[in-house]
């Protein structure tokens, strides 16, 4: 649970970390996503749904080893991955990453990258902050 | 969520380390996701390949096989990322090996099946219809989920182990009747199939459908479950799709009114130019390749017979590697009916044990990879390092062999 603040990194389209994000930098690589080339680190991360590769929350549980994690997700169906890297990132290494689903993409879709979000998972409330 | 009273004590440590662990896991999963409570399941599929887990990984699966943890039901694994046999003639460096080698012995003294597949569906792991297993990969869920009829999520690394170590999963998602209704309905419009418009269908079904349960009608009656299983890969690469209803096989749904539950839902027809906007996406370059690639997902013994049969007679050509990626069984299948001999005498090799998309194709020293897979043309070309172009396969055979 728990609550985060940071910028958002807000990708249209299906995302995952499977292959698409390294670890070492968290930096986005996947040549089909519209973040490509930034960076998830520190950051309120939304994308719609994820897809592909059932690895992906080990990729984002080495993020979090790495130190290079989002700070929190935000998701509109759930994806099984963040939930579980999230939970993995607190019983494995204590850190809180608190990821929300359910919040369809015409609720964040005016949300530019780099926007000031403040996110409270314990209320289920995403805020942007101007 | 809801826990029993044994439940409770598992949590609280009074039956081990390893099960506390992974009910610690499974049970935070479980609220995170509005499961109502942990259901039994028959078996497990897991993940134990060290360039997805990375170190995170290794020192996940250590901590539960060093406090105990042992696999309560039936339990698969999908592949390595080395051949486990013969990793040095393929080049893997040692020190990248004795990672996925402790990941290995983790798994192994869990008392998993030493399998090393993402077909475990054809070699060692048959669940039969309505049966609830947790399975990682997935391709192979899709497959559970669709023409099995049973009934799996996309359990993710991690999670996998722990409902394996409890022999539970949160009922949740693709458990539930009312999330397994096709919510758009895909409608094959074309005839004379190659093998890449299966796994080119399935891309565009994955892509298309979002978080929907897709339908799909119009493939010939002559489809074989080794296609399926190819567009099954392909939609999951390209979304998260964990089903797909096709009437007529699927379990369950005999017809598209089954399928949907009686639901009137979207309709979109699948047509040569949606095939041919997949095929130009996942063909990012025509250069010619330093490695051929088949068998993303794992080919079947079948499948390497109809490889041998197209190879055979020809000559690789210089500067390209060819890989044909499957499973142990498999492999010793195809080595006593002759069918590897007559792949090995074109140049080609048969890797077992492991795949391209989690093998470490890089530090291999591969830059262009050519291949039939959409989802390992999909994979390769999100990690943004190497090149990847996308043929059938008789295609790619005329290209690289002589």
């Amino acid at each position: 649970m728990g609550s985060a603040r940071g910028d958002a990194l807000v990708s249209q389209g299906a995302f995952t970390f499977a292959h698409g994000v390294d670890p070492s930098t968290g930096v986005v690589t996947d040549v089909r996503s519209d973040v490509r080339g930034m960076n998830v680190k520190g950051k309120i991360l939304f994308y719609p749904f994820g897809k592909g590769s059932t690895t992906a929350s080990s990729w984002f549980l080495e993020t979090v080893r790495l130190g290079n994690n989002p700070v929190a997700v935000v998701t509109e169906a759930v994806d099984l991955s963040a939930v579980i890297g999230s939970v993995m990132a607190r019983v494995v290494y204590g850190k809180e990453i608190p990821v929300i689903s359910g919040v369809p993409r015409t609720a964040y879709s005016a949300l530019k990258s780099g926007d000031k979000i403040f996110l409270d998972a314990e209320r289920g409330e995403v805020r942007a902050e101007r | 969520m809801y826990l029993d009273p044994f439940q409770e004590k598992t949590l609280r440590g009074e039956l081990g380390e390893a099960k506390q662990f992974a009910m610690e896991i499974v049970s935070k999963v479980g609220d995170a996701v509005g499961a109502d409570e942990l259901v039994p399941i028959k078996s497990a599929h897991v993940l134990a390949h060290y360039s997805s887990l990375h170190d995170a990984g290794v020192e996940v699966l250590e901590r539960f096989a060093n406090s105990g943890g042992r696999f309560a039901v039936p339990t698969s694994v999908d592949p390595a990322s080395i051949d486990l046999q013969n990793w040095k003639s393929f080049g893997v460096p040692e020190d990248y090996a004795r990672q996925q080698f402790r990941l290995c012995d983790a798994y192994a003294r869990m008392g998993g099946m030493r399998c090393w597949t993402c077909v475990q569906y054809q070699v060692c792991n048959f669940p039969k219809e309505g049966d609830v297993v947790a399975w990682a990969e997935s391709s192979a869920v899709v497959f559970a989920n669709s023409i099995l009829g049973s009934r799996s999520n996309k359990i993710t690394a991690g999670m996998d182990i722990a409902c394996a170590v409890l022999g539970l999963t949160p009922r949740f998602g693709m458990l539930l009747d009312e999330n397994r209704q096709a919510r758009i309905s895909f409608k094959l419009v074309l005839k004379g199939l190659t093998d890449l418009d299966y796994r080119s269908i399935g891309f565009f079904v994955g892509r298309n459908a979002g978080a929907r349960v897709p339908s799909l009608t119009g493939l010939p009656s002559s489809v074989t479950s080794d296609q399926i299983k190819h567009l099954g890969a392909g939609a999951a690469a390209a979304g998260p799709v964990t089903m797909i209803h096709f009437p007529g096989i699927t379990p369950g749904s005999k017809r598209m009114v089954e399928a949907s539950g009686g639901e009137r839902v979207e309709e979109m027809e699948i047509t040569r130019s949606s095939l041919n906007d997949i095929e130009s996406d996942l063909n990012q370059t025509s250069e010619f390749p330093d490695l051929v690639a088949f068998g993303v997902p794992h080919l079947s013994v079948n499948e390497l017979g109809e490889l041998a049969k197209l190879l055979d007679g020809r000559r690789l050509k210089k500067g390209v590697k060819m890989y044909a990626y499957t499973s142990s069984q498999s492999y010793d299948m195809a080595e006593r009916a002759g069918i590897s001999a007559t792949i090995e005498r074109t140049g080609a090799r048969i890797s077992h044990s492991t795949d391209a998309e989690i093998s470490p194709l890089k530090a291999l020293g591969f830059n262009t990879v050519l291949t039939n897979s959409a989802k390992l043309a999909e994979i390769v070309s999100s990690e943004g390092e190497i090149r990847v172009g996308y043929a059938t396969q008789k295609e790619i055979i005329e290209r690289v062999t002589s």
